[in-house]
């Protein structure tokens, strides 16, 4: 008897242990439509990101899981909870940055988190308060008088400060300078670490690509990828620059699997390689390699080409 | 002690409330050092003869020759209730809908507070705050009548200063209602001062026209000032102020729990 093997993807088995999962969800506003059937399942313990460009559908996707919209039509999971019905609850278990914060101005930060605490009943101030100081934020301001990079990093408070399960941060790089932008990394790393999830959106790959394990492409309210980052990585082109011992032609290095390009400058090539350069060292090796540099997988030719295609 | 909605609104509006107690103030003060001149003008019964019949009429102006009477003409038939529509109507559209518009509503809607606790917290906070205005409208009221022998007895003080923060309530809680269910704050100060408009339109269009006298009773002016306010006593028709407002602030809360949030 024939027994047919059937191949499942680690997507697959995302579905079980889910975070977030949406199904069939839509959103209209009157006759425009924001989200169109998003099927999504954001794996527990990841760091997923939410790409598009601006316009695509990322915050409102963000705030249907929120409970602050409701959906036109399907359903949203968060925590295993129901974003209509559960709001409350789910609310309790998540941080949220909105793409668009704003703290009340008359309130000086440490008054604004702390109100926030209140509201969650939430009574240690500690994590706020080492959050303060490691992305160094004056509390005793008012929020009026604030930098838009400082207010920015009161909504990042009071997203982690209360040590959630679930990260939604919408945009959270918004105007942070790039110092605070690698501690805001380091506190989506620690976060993973501490098996929490993060759900990140951005229309800026390479915040998203320094710490996403899976990454979601929404284009015009519909979802067009949703992709393990290494995976994308293995299918993305990388660039690799090799200085020869001796004079090698143009057809040699173009017969190595892979190659997408070549440009030769004497006895240096420019090779443009999809996936594993395995096959092309393997190849080239014996022809005298003097030196290699290497260039980071360019996952933005895949993004941009998500972005446009039609 | 944790803070709550309800005593941040308070906190937010404190100097606000402050500038409006001192205007309430000035105004009673300033208002009441006229009646030692009024008192004793000579042919006030000719001054009174003087305004039209229908005015005398709607202000009760032949009451003016008391301090109780002259409060009601020059505060508490007009300028009081005018002072706390604006307050009352001003701080009901800030509330929810000016919150949801500047942005600050986002956070606040998704840190697990339900939407009717926060309905319910920011609708006390308008009812305290306007009922402070009131009590310093006694206050004002009480002074200035010793002051300068007006001789308003104080329970009528009391009394006519609820009914203004009855007004102020009501008219209040609809512009909190009317934004809770809009999330628009134009909306909300429009509405609210349309009906207010449209009350005090009906409370003086009954005066002079008979078909309109039933209808009268409707208008939140006609059950604040018939009567007085001043002198009038405690009518059960206050009740109704207060009530409606309650109940437009609760109609709007099943809207607010469902709608969408504009962001």
């Amino acid at each position: 008897m024939a027994t047919a093997t059937v191949e499942r993807s680690p997507l697959d088995d995302v579905a079980l242990t889910a975070t977030i999962s949406t199904e069939g969800l839509t959103k209209h506003y009157g006759k425009n439509l924001a989200l169109e059937a998003l099927d999504l399942q954001v794996p527990a313990g990841s760091v997923f990101g939410y790409l598009g460009p601006n316009g695509a559908g990322k915050t409102t996707t963000i705030r249907l899981l929120m409970g602050l919209l409701r959906p036109t039509a399907g359903s949203a999971r968060v925590l295993g909870l129901d974003s209509v019905s559960q709001r409350q609850a789910v609310q309790r278990r998540v941080g949220y940055l909105p793409g668009d914060f704003v703290g009340y101005k008359n309130l000086t930060g440490a008054e604004y988190l702390r109100f926030l605490l209140d509201l969650r009943r939430h009574d240690d101030q500690n994590v706020m308060l080492a959050l303060a100081d490691r992305l160094d934020l004056p509390l005793d301001r008012h929020i009026g008088d604030l930098s838009h990079g400082n207010r920015q990093k009161v909504g990042l408070i009071q997203a982690f400060m209360h040590e959630p399960e679930l990260l939604i941060l919408d945009e959270p790089t918004s105007g942070l300078d790039p110092l605070v932008q690698q501690e805001f990394l380091a506190l989506v790393r620690e976060a993973k670490d501490a098996a929490r999830t993060v759900f990140l959106s951005s229309h800026i790959l390479a915040e998203v690509e320094a710490v996403a394990d899976t990454v979601a492409i929404l284009r015009r309210g519909r979802l067009v990828l949703t992709e393990r980052l290494e995976t994308l990585k293995q299918r993305a082109t990388h660039r690799i620059e090799i200085e020869f011992s001796q004079p090698v032609t143009t057809e040699t290095v173009i017969a190595a699997p892979g190659i997408r390009d070549v440009l030769m400058d004497g006895r240096t090539a420019l090779i443009t390689v999809e996936g594993s350069a395995a096959g092309l060292f393997r190849l080239l090796g014996p022809m005298g390699i003097e030196r290699v540099r290497t260039h980071e997988a360019d996952l933005e030719d895949i993004f941009l080409s998500h972005y446009q295609e039609s | 002690m944790r803070t709550t909605i309800y005593f941040k609104d308070l906190r937010d509006q404190r100097r606000g409330f402050i500038g409006w107690s001192i205007g309430v103030i000035l105004t009673v003060g300033i208002m009441g050092a006229f009646w030692p001149f009024m008192k004793d003008m000579p042919d006030i019964a000719a001054f009174v003869d003087a305004y039209p019949e229908a005015m005398r009429k709607l202000f009760q102006i032949e009451a003016m020759t008391s301090g109780a009477g002259f409060f009601n003409v020059e505060l508490f038939s007009l300028m009081l209730p005018i002072i706390f529509l604006v307050f009352g109507i001003s701080r009901g559209a800030r509330l929810v809908a000016g919150e949801e518009e500047v942005g600050t509503l986002e956070v606040l809607a998704s840190v697990s507070v339900p939407r009717y606790r926060i309905l319910l917290d920011k609708a006390l906070a308008l009812v305290t705050t306007v009922s402070g205005l009131g009590l310093v409208t006694f206050l004002a009221t009480w002074m200035t009548s010793a002051l300068f022998g007006m001789g308003v007895p104080t329970g009528e003080a009391l009394m006519a200063s609820a009914v203004m923060a009855f007004l102020g309530i009501e008219f209040g809680l609809i512009a909190l209602a009317v934004g809770a269910f809009s999330g628009h704050r134009g909306l909300a100060l429009g509405t609210a001062s349309a009906l207010a408009t449209a009350s005090y339109l009906l409370y003086v269009a009954g005066v002079f026209i008979e078909e309109l006298e039933t209808w009268r009773i409707v208008s939140p002016f006609q059950q604040a000032l018939a009567g007085g306010p001043l002198g009038g006593g405690w009518r059960a028709v206050f009740v109704w102020m207060p009530f409606v407002g309650v109940l437009a602030a609760f109609a709007s809360g099943w809207r607010f729990d469902r709608r969408d949030l504009s962001s």
